[in-house]
């Protein structure tokens, strides 16, 4: 059967596609940092468990973080997912439904892994158990990206959708598809990478020395992220491989920017800079979110094609969105006014 | 259609998405209320300076925190991940056309997020004015992200204008987004002092504990004038036919509204015993059975939303199954499975029938059946169906009971999607052999036109008496067959006589019995409202006796001889013979003596649809399996409580509710006659028109036992369906007299007729029927390709059974015989069975005097048209009869 014939028809968008992709790529970023925090952050600390009482003194207002970050990395997945489904709704909704059992799953798991931040947080030197939550938050975490990364992959590989037509109970996964397990070590190593940086910042003021051990987990982490990207990059189709070996400038350019400033991102943190490899760090980000908005466009390749949505415009309650966005930008700064600056002179 | 299908036969993706909703519901009008709870209980312990009160709002956001934000956030999440894999087209559309208010909504949320966890983290460190505005700002946010949600879920049910304009603000400012926007707040009101209780019952100190209880308990009750008035305005804003398909139609959503109904009385009273004093366990318990009746009333609240814009997933667009309302009729036309873009078979045939049919429940039925699993497991639903049932039931899905969506795809997809769903039933349909007739031959009673004086014409007013014979469950016809007779004093200028005279009956030998063979006299006060001797009809007439005489109608007659197909050797036979004999009172002395044939049958085929076989023999008659599956779906349908009075042994007659003219019943006002409610239901579900759908109830299947249609005009071709019309035609003459009743007007609505809806002229069951003289015009040969349907008798009177000839003294039926078996006959239980007296006064089977055999009674030949035109004749048909 045709995978062309299997995509399903898609609904007119409301606005040009180019606004949901910008939408969905700049709340994806700031969705895959926090996600990337909590589980560096969290394999740091798991790591470093020991049952020394300043282990847990020093640590315990980091760990205090955790939930925090949660609801706010749940909060950002949330357009990024919305602004998606907008215009790949139609693949993503049919990837979704071939992994259906495991993709729905994600709920509980992410409702336990929750509360267990929470438990950890609040147990945290007080109980046992709180490095054994911990532990489920990592695991709960390493298995929602793993059904991430298949549900991503999956919605851009239409010609492996034909696997439903021998299992039909929403268990299909891409083992078969060597890039898969790249792209999840590319979140995992990803982490470690943010974690450290994070990690770093939080304790920038109060030692000097583990800002460093943060850099230096954030340079070697970013040091095998390099190795995990080039080893996704060869288990990469060969056309698509060559799309970014100067078949698409764009593409080529982009990507080595990427590479180019991840290096130097190496290159300051290993010499305690934060503030420059924390830019070239922010840097790298944008250049590779760019990459791999490139690489699904090249997945899909005639499959699907941007150009084939039918437009459909409601500028008024964009315009609407726009004002409310900006009122709650403004609510939430002055929030942030009223209790970070107010609380700290208290 | 347009998109693959997650297949889980036990647990559905429908039920999935009712379990993550309801609970989200639960805790998101939590989340809303509670956020207003917080502020003003906030407000209030700094207004008041009360500490102990501040405390437990600095508890209660702790509760408030992880129950909300945790559980109610994600599952949030967990509404949209499974709605799109249930229904990911409706979730599409909900999508693409509100994208922008959903990206509101998510302002809403991120600040309702931050404001709550500044609330939460820094609320001993901000000042009070400080504090109270982050928890106004949460309290704003959170029931502005609820004004949004709103909108959109009222749009599903009442899409309004969007369905013309397409435009976001006819969508979202709905006919139900403000009734809703109220009830839902009075709701989350309702709720914040529902949870407010969990940390209140708490409190170690018991004085505190139940002031907070009592302040808990308010916020319960101050919403309740609003939750009434804003539901009463919400429930009439829904249009009337949603309202009618869904509330009154639809017994799961009755279920709903008990259930709604019962927590609402519950939640209310159980809140009192919090503010009355009692100890912590009862106080905790109480909390606690509480939380789980408030579950089970939003629950029920929001089942009870979903099902009201059965069948469709947005109201008027998209049908549950995920098929465009716009797209149906090319569906039906061009075919399902050739459309269906993940469908492995795009033509059905008889090879691949239930492959085929697997796709397609699994494109239509499944995201709101379950097989052999825990929601309308569709096993259970069409128990009691043999294939036909189930085929009947996807012709008729969507038609009467419209909560579901009909079935939308060719004749063969609907076929093959029966195989499949029959094929999932453990038991098989019995297969019923064709019934080979027992031929028996009569012996004609002998006439001397020279020695004998007197003609004796005994027959049948039916045709063929009908006889439920499931008596010990239902019954609509009980046994009681009338006959008719006359006597003819021979001559030149012929006598009927009355007077003097006493004609005496008696059944053959071998059908003496029927109680030996049916359950109607152990039932018969339940039935009949009087309790009836063994042998004896509802007149007191037996199988033995002798005629009255009607004055009026100047003919002898007995009404209510309760005979049976059935004889005491085995052999059932539909046409048992009776002997006549017409005596002189005064001298005893036998004038003449004939037989006459009792048409009777049981040939009810209930069971080609509702299962079982018959019961008498495995030959006829309604079996016990076949009778409770009738009953269970009439009970279902129309919430009666047939089956369980019949299992206490209290049977009912259909006709004590529906009006029957035959067996003189009123029945309840408002309810369909018996014959517009059985022609009408059925019509909506039978697949065929013709006269194979007139014989799954009336006996005359070619295969079947009876085979009552056996006149000259059956012989000749002309079925039920000429003078009757078709199913549909038929159905909607009897329905179009129920003078508009409502339920007239539903079963009407989907109903084809060949002729023209508007053209039907509405007639009145048993009373007006197509008149013989329709076709024979004056008594001639009919035109070709005469229809005898839609123009009736005016009344009874008009009727063949009930006319006379020009002289006003013989009744048709007396030379004709009885409808459907006029002479000459073609009984298949042997030649001339119909035929007895036509055979006996003159030789052949033709009607009396046919062939001008004057002489019958006459004793000579005659001239003239005397008893009406066209008489003096050669019979046309012969051929006919030598066939």
């Amino acid at each position: 059967m045709n995978q062309i014939h299997l995509i399903p028809q898609s609904e007119p968008i409301p606005a040009p596609s180019e606004i949901f992709i910008f939408l969905e790529q700049l709340f994806f970023l700031i969705h895959i940092v926090i996600i990337n925090s909590i589980l560096g952050v969290s394999l740091i600390i798991f790591y470093k468990w020991n049952k020394n009482q300043d282990f847990f003194d020093i640590n315990k207002p980091l760990v205090k973080k955790i939930p925090i970050l949660f609801a706010l990395g749940i909060n950002m997945a949330i357009p990024a997912l919305l602004f998606l489904q907008v215009v790949f709704g139609h693949l993503f909704y049919t990837s979704s439904i071939l992994m259906g059992t495991f993709w729905i799953l994600i709920i509980p798991f992410l409702i336990i892994a929750y509360y267990s931040s929470y438990f950890h947080y609040k147990k945290f030197g007080v109980s046992n158990y709180a490095k054994l939550s911990l532990f489920l938050v990592i695991l709960m975490i390493f298995y929602i990206a793993f059904m991430f990364v298949n549900n991503l992959s999956m919605m851009e590989m239409p010609e492996k959708w034909t696997s439903y037509f021998s299992n039909r109970k929403g268990t299909i996964l891409l083992w078969s598809v060597s890039s898969i397990y790249p792209r999840f070590s590319h979140f995992i190593v990803a982490s470690l990478a943010i974690g450290g940086i994070v990690y770093s910042l939080y304790f920038r003021k109060s030692s000097e020395e583990k800002l460093k051990e943060g850099l230096k987990i954030f340079a070697y982490a970013t040091i095998i992220q390099i190795a995990t990207g080039f080893w996704f990059f060869l288990t990469l189709p060969e056309n698509i491989m060559k799309k970014f070996m100067g078949e698409d400038l764009f593409a080529t350019s982009v990507f080595l920017f990427g590479v180019l400033t991840a290096f130097i991102s190496v290159f300051f943190s290993l010499k305690g800079k934060l503030k420059l490899s924390l830019i070239f760090l922010i840097l790298t980000l944008v250049f590779m979110i760019i990459n791999r908005y490139n690489l699904r466009v090249f997945h899909l390749g005639e499959s699907f094609n941007v150009s084939q949505l039918k437009i459909l415009p409601q500028w008024d309650v964009f315009a609407v969105f726009l004002v409310i966005f900006i009122l709650g930008v403004f609510v939430i700064l002055y929030m942030l006014k009223i209790s970070v600056l107010k609380s700290k002179r208290g | 259609m347009n998109y693959p299908v997650w297949e889980l036969y036990f647990l559905n993706s429908g039920t999935v998405v009712a379990v993550v909703a309801v609970l989200h519901v639960f805790v998101s009008h939590f989340a809303v209320g509670g956020g207003i709870f917080l502020w003003l209980t906030d407000l209030k312990s700094f207004k008041e300076g009360n500490i102990a009160l501040r405390n437990y709002v600095r508890r209660h956001i702790w509760f408030f925190l992880l129950i909300t934000m945790v559980f109610g956030g994600v599952s949030g999440v967990g509404i949209w991940f499974s709605i799109a894999l249930s229904n990911p087209w409706a979730t599409s559309v909900l999508i693409h056309n509100f994208v922008f208010a959903w990206a509101i909504e998510w302002v809403f949320f991120i600040v309702e997020i931050l404001s709550l966890l500044i609330y939460h983290y820094k609320f001993d460190v901000l000042s009070d004015r400080d504090r109270l505005k982050i928890a106004f700002i949460y309290a704003v946010a959170a029931w502005l992200s609820l004004f949004v949600i709103n909108g959109i879920i009222t749009f599903m049910l009442t899409p309004g204008e969007w369905l013309k304009t397409g435009s976001f603000w006819d969508g979202f400012f709905n006919p139900t987004n403000l009734p809703s926007l109220f009830f839902r707040t009075a709701i989350c009101i309702m709720f914040a002092g529902l949870f407010g209780f969990v940390t209140a019952v708490f409190e170690k100190n018991q004085i505190l504990r139940q002031q907070l209880l009592k302040y808990c308990a308010k916020w319960l009750y101050v919403p309740l004038p609003f939750l009434f008035i804003s539901g009463f305005w919400y429930f009439y804003s829904i249009p009337q036919n949603a309202r009618f398909t869904n509330f009154i139609l639809n017994n799961q959503t009755a279920n709903a509204v008990n259930v709604f109904i019962t927590a609402s009385v519950l939640v209310y009273i159980l809140a009192l015993i919090l503010v009355f004093k009692a100890s912590q366990l009862i106080q905790k318990i109480a909390v606690f059975v509480l939380l789980l009746v408030g579950l089970s009333w939003i629950g029920s609240f929001e089942y009870m939303r979903e099902y009201a814009r059965k069948p469709y997933v947005i109201y008027g667009y998209m049908y549950s199954s995920s098929v465009l309302v716009n797209d149906e009729e090319r569906i039906n036309k061009e075919g399902f499975l050739k459309l269906a873009k993940w469908s492995t078979i795009k033509e059905v045939t008889e090879e691949n029938k239930l492959i085929a049919g697997k796709e397609i429940f699994n494109l239509q039925c499944l995201s709101c059946h379950t097989i052999k699993g825990i929601k309308n497991d569709i096993v259970e639903k069409t128990a009691g169906l043999t294939y036909l049932g189930i085929l009947s039931q996807l012709y008729g899905q969507g038609k009467i009971l419209d909560y579901m969506p009909k079935f939308i795809g060719n004749e063969k997809e609907m076929e093959a999607l029966a195989e499949f769903i029959a094929s999932l039933h453990s038991k098989k349909d019995d297969k019923l052999a064709e019934f080979k007739p027992l031929k028996e031959n009569i012996i004609i009673p002998p006439f001397n036109p020279e020695k004998n004086e007197y003609v004796l014409l005994v027959w049948s007013t039916l045709g063929e008496k009908c006889i439920t014979d499931s008596d010990r469950w239902f019954s609509f016809l009980y046994p009681g067959s009338s006959f008719q007779a006359i006597l003819i004093k021979r001559g030149k200028k012929p006598e009927i006589l009355s007077e003097g005279i006493e004609i005496q009956y008696v059944v053959q030998k071998g059908y003496e019995n029927p109680s030996k063979h049916s359950d109607f006299w152990k039932y018969s006060e339940f039935l009949t409202g009087k309790k009836i001797a063994e042998n004896t009809g509802l007149t007191g007439k037996a199988l033995k006796g002798v005629f009255d005489y009607n004055k009026d109608k100047k003919v002898f007659y007995v009404e209510g001889v309760p005979v049976l197909p059935y004889r005491d050797d085995g052999v059932f036979n539909p046409y048992p013979i009776f002997e006549a004999k017409a005596v002189d009172k005064k001298t005893g002395k036998i004038l003449q003596s004939t037989l006459f044939v009792a048409p009777v049958s049981t040939e009810l085929r209930c069971f080609i649809c509702h299962g079982g076989k018959p019961r008498w023999n495995g030959i006829s008659g309604i079996s016990d399996e076949t009778a409770i599956n009738i009953l269970r779906i009439h009970d279902r349908n129309h919430r009666t409580k047939l089956l369980e009075e019949a299992l206490k042994g209290k049977p009912q007659m259909c006709q004590k509710c529906h009006e029957d003219f035959i067996v003189k019943s009123k029945g309840i006002k408002g309810h369909n006659s018996f014959s517009a409610s059985m022609h009408g239901w059925h019509a909506n579900y039978i697949p065929w028109k013709d006269e194979r759908a007139c014989n799954f109830c009336h006996p005359n299947d070619a295969k079947g036992n009876t085979r009552c249609n056996r006149d000259i005009h059956a012989k000749l071709g002309i079925g039920c369906t000429q003078c009757h019309g078709k199913l549909d035609e038929h159905a909607s003459s009897v329905l179009l007299s129920q003078e508009e009743t409502r339920t007239a007007k539903l079963l009407l609505r989907n109903l084809k007729p060949e002729t023209p809806l508007y053209e039907i002229k509405p007639r009145k069951p048993w009373i007006q029927q197509p008149d013989c003289l329709n076709c024979h015009v004056g008594f001639q040969k009919p035109e070709k390709n005469v229809k005898a349907f839609n123009k009736w008798t005016q009344d009874e009177t008009e009727l063949y059974r009930n006319r006379k000839e020009n002289s006003g003294k013989i009744p048709c039926t007396a030379c004709h015989s009885s409808p459907h078996a006029t002479y000459p006959s073609f009984n298949e239980y042997g030649k001339n069975r119909d035929n007895i007296q036509p055979m006996q006064y003159q030789g052949i089977p033709l009607p009396i005097s046919s062939e001008m055999k004057c002489e019958v009674c006459h004793k000579v030949k005659m001239q003239g048209n005397y008893h009406h035109s066209n008489m003096l004749r050669s019979f046309r048909n012969k051929k006919a009869l030598l066939q």
